[in-house]
């Protein structure tokens, strides 16, 4: 059974819905990723999922979202909260906006131990340098004692994963974890929450706007766009044959190495902000391969095996014979 | 890959030549801390040829942006020099640069951090012209600023609006018309896609191949992606921590360097069935202001031995490789 298991998620905030009927399942052991340009939604899809849509004045309007067999949506905020940090991990982008800048690193990793999972101080600060050790931190006894400010970007980012790891969660969520950091250390950082999905069966929500991370990491793949889903399947089916016009466009935007030149495309116009919304599928002013009826018709999801797809002109399953 | 540009003699001389650039910033002496020297740039030799497009990668902190604002004289250098079309930058007075400027321009990651916010794209656009005395009457100046719009992508019922109406894509095309205004030879392109979505990194990117080969431009490539420089330029320089680690003839050839290979191993592929073995490392990127006497890179290096240590490699054009194919290794991988 899946760990995560969300269904027709529909956000409100005042008037306008930005994320419409997303629906998705995390199995343990498993990665999932959630992909999309700026602005079709991912970061709200986690903001969501924590509970935390009271902080940008929204709501979930309609839907559900199981966690272990529990409903989330309407679950009481005390109740929350003894969720949050403890099984269900939040990595966010920027590591500052995780870590406080006046208080020792090691600390704020000690805390979670101490707040989620009742340890002793100094069972907290042992378990904090273990984890710490296992991110491959040099030195970590020394790292434990420093300020945020003291360190490189990378090692922020290895810290904030610890955080993470120190309430043994079952799920962890995150968001654009290595967008800031330079290409090796993102590799390394990848490599980690690959690794610890595989050593300690987490489920990962991986949230990215790269469909290359998405390729070396993941196990599923979920494509967003503009609040909806666009199509979603196994990441060999995604990549051997995208049927959406967004996933294929989002996959060529990326070269590939010996790609001819003159090759690369990209996609044309920017995605629609929440207040202006096309009719019918939202993709289409820049798809080009829209008909009549996608202008007025909003498509419907067709599901077939593990394919799911919201297109007029792609039908679920017509690559599978 | 477009051709090299066919010529009858030997090979014509390179547009930009560095010798021996070298660039040290120096912290200020405070109460507590020691004045520190830290050479962003150090002793590059790099040739930049005609109509074509060189790309420099490397990592945060490794120069490259230095080094851009170096050739364009934008800052300049410690030692060393830069000769533009066989003319000594250094030499030049104010009213010389500023002329020879004409010629080569520079795109910015974020265009309208150096753009007035009050302008509109009209504005922006002219204002290179303006700043050289070349600006004409006003019916002029629309037609100049609809075409230069035009080669861009850019509609040109956009000319009257401001930068906040923009999106990022459209912003970076006005970066780009501005570039091209005075109709330079050679474009420094600072990582212009860096802040872009992935679908507009590649609308851009194919502006500036299709503007390079309708010119005959030529660019240099400043960008942390290898991917994306592998893609786009014909040659490839590799620094890390102020210095070129290796220069890659061309975007298929094989790297020797340790560094390039991390490199290439760090950025992956858009397909499940390449993924890379990233292997784990302990070390982290020295610490620029207390560069090691060696090898920069020794302490990351797999293969780094005593030598590497105490002594810094040089870049040479070992025996038995590829023409134009140089590096700073004392153990090339693959010999």
């Amino acid at each position: 059974m899946a760990l995560l298991e969300v269904r027709d998620l529909c956000v409100t905030i005042g008037s306008l819905q930005p994320l419409d009927r997303v629906t998705f399942s995390v199995d343990k052991g498993s990665i999932l990723g959630l992909v999309g340009e700026s602005g079709s939604g991912k970061s709200l899809t986690a903001m969501a999922l924590m509970g935390l849509l009271p902080l940008l004045g929204g709501r979930v309007s309609q839907g559900s979202v199981r966690f272990d067999g529990t409903e989330l949506v309407g679950l009481d905020s005390e109740r929350y909260r003894a969720l949050r940090g403890r099984r269900i991990a939040l990595i966010t982008q920027n590591p500052m906006t995780s870590l406080d800048p006046i208080q020792r690193v090691g600390a704020q990793i000690d805390q979670v131990g101490i707040l989620h999972r009742g340890l002793t101080a100094a069972d907290a600060r042992a378990r904090s340098i273990e984890l710490l050790t296992q991110l491959r931190i040099p030195d970590a006894a020394t790292v434990h004692g420093q300020y945020p400010h003291q360190m490189s970007g990378g090692m922020k980012q290895r810290v904030v994963i610890a955080m993470a790891l120190a309430g043994d969660p079952e799920l962890i969520i995150a968001d654009e974890p290595t967008t800031a950091l330079d290409v090796t250390i993102q590799a390394q950082i990848i490599q980690i929450l690959v690794d610890l999905v595989r050593q300690r069966g987490l489920a990962l929500l991986l949230i990215t706007h790269d469909m290359s991370v998405v390729a070396q990491a993941c196990d599923q793949v979920l494509v967003l766009y503009a609040g909806r889903i666009a199509e979603s399947n196994t990441v060999e089916a995604i990549f051997a044959q995208a049927l959406h016009p967004y996933t294929q466009a989002l996959i060529a935007c990326i070269p590939r190495s010996g790609q001819a030149s003159g090759s690369l495309r990209g996609i044309t116009g920017i995605v629609p902000s929440v207040a202006s919304y096309a009719g019918g599928c939202r993709y289409h002013p820049r798809c080009s391969l829209a008909q009549a009826r996608c202008q007025t018709e909003v498509p419907a999801t067709q599901v077939h095996n593990t394919h799911r797809i919201a297109c007029h002109v792609a039908t679920a399953g017509a690559a599978h014979g | 890959m477009a051709d090299a540009p066919v010529s009858t003699n030997s090979n014509p001389p390179p547009l930009v030549q560095t010798r021996g650039l070298t660039r040290v910033f120096q912290s200020r002496a405070g109460l507590f801390a020691k004045q520190r020297r830290l050479a962003a740039v150090s002793d590059v030799d790099l040739d930049i040829p005609r109509g074509r497009v060189t790309g420099v990668v490397g990592e945060s902190g490794c120069g490259k942006s230095t080094l851009a604002r170096l050739v364009l004289r934008l800052l300049d250098a410690s030692s060393g020099s830069v000769h533009f079309d066989g003319t000594d930058l250094a030499s030049l007075r104010p009213a010389g640069l500023r002329a020879l400027r004409r010629r080569m321009q520079m795109v910015f990651q974020d265009p309208y951090s150096s753009i007035d916010p009050r302008y509109s794209v009209h504005d922006a656009v002219l204002e290179p012209l303006r700043v050289q005395g070349l600006a004409l009457d006003e019916a002029a100046n629309r037609a100049k600023v609809e075409s230069l719009m035009a080669m861009v992508g850019l509609n040109p019922v956009l000319a009257n609006t401001y930068p906040h109406q923009l999106s990022g894509g459209q912003k970076q095309r006005v970066g780009i018309a501005r570039a091209l205004a005075l109709q330079p030879d050679f474009l420094v392109l600072d990582e212009p896609t860096a802040s872009l979505d992935v679908s507009i990194q590649a609308q851009i990117i194919a502006l500036l191949e299709q503007l390079q080969a309708d010119l005959g431009l030529t660019y240099l490539f400043i960008s942390h992606d290898l991917g994306l420089v592998r893609y786009f330029c014909h040659r490839i320089v590799v620094m890390y921590l102020g210095r070129v680690v290796e220069i890659l003839p061309d975007p298929t050839a094989t790297p020797r360097h340790p560094y390039t290979q991390a490199l290439m191993q760090s950025t992956f592929e858009p397909d499940p069935r390449r993924r890379r073995t990233v292997t784990l490392l302990h070390g982290e990127i020295a610490d620029a202001f207390n560069l090691p006497a060696g090898c920069a890179y020794a302490a990351r290096c797999p293969g780094a031995t005593q030598r590497c240590r105490s002594e810094r490699p040089k870049l040479i054009h070992p025996d038995g490789i590829e023409q134009g194919h140089s590096l700073a290794c004392h153990h090339p991988l693959g010999s």
